[in-house]
């Protein structure tokens, strides 16, 4: 039950917040490696 | 463990910002991803510590293919194989890596029940430094990974978002390490309550 709702908060929901808001560098980018 | 295994991979997310942290988090778990279906299946199982009702830290696991060492460096491969494709070969390999590293932690909190090679093979000893026998430290240990990620990730995506040309607030920052850090302890919460 706990991994369920791990994987569904963590992928689901941090993980597509993360992407849609942040605005990472794209793999293969210049600055992709932090400093 | 579930918890520390996301925190470690918010860690990596600070360090290697163009990997996806959606892919992070499912290369993280993917060991247990592909456990359940097994489980379901009855092929790997979970057993109850005698005089336990098998909560928390109180199950021998008989996960014999997918948390066997050798298993696990084959997942691990296929893993970064596949992401390899999209991303290449630098976010291929930290996602294989961060696989793998779902059976280094496990291999702190689990009892002697991981196998090396698949299915228990060979009758080779079986590995684990059994910190779940101690369940506050495993739990301290989670808490720890989950609130170093969370801050490791806010400083990364904070610096992102004030970066010139960027057009994210840092507010959306404070959002998504919150949320992380929320999951977290939701997720701890519901596995030392289980």
């Amino acid at each position: 039950m706990a991994f369920i709702v791990a994987v569904v908060l963590f992928v689901g929901v941090v993980g597509v917040l993360d992407a849609r808001l942040v605005g990472w560098p794209r793999p293969g980018s210049r600055k992709e490696v932090e400093p | 463990m579930i918890a520390g295994h996301f925190g470690l991979a918010a860690v990596v997310k600070s360090r290697e910002r163009s990997v996806p942290l959606w892919a992070l988090m499912l290369a993280t778990a993917f060991l247990d991803v592909v456990f359940v279906p097994l489980y379901l299946a009855g092929i790997e199982r979970i057993i109850p510590v005698p005089g336990t009702h098998g909560g928390y830290g109180d199950g021998v696991i008989h996960a014999d293919y997918t948390h066997s060492l050798v298993g696990a460096v084959a997942l691990a491969a296929a893993f970064g194989l596949v992401a390899a494709i999209p991303w290449g070969r630098r976010a291929g390999a930290v996602l294989g890596a961060v696989v793998f590293s779902h059976w280094l932690l496990d291999l702190v909190v689990h009892r002697m029940d991981l196998a090396i090679l698949p299915g228990g093979a060979g009758g080779l000893p079986r590995l684990g430094f059994g910190l779940w026998e101690i369940p506050v430290a495993a739990a301290a240990v989670e808490l720890a990974l989950v609130a170093a990620g969370a801050y490791l990730y806010w400083r990364s995506a904070l610096r992102t978002t004030q970066e010139p040309g960027r057009t994210a607030g840092s507010g959306r920052a404070h959002v998504v390490a919150a949320c992380l850090l929320l999951a977290g302890v939701v997720t701890l919460a519901l596995d030392v309550t289980s």
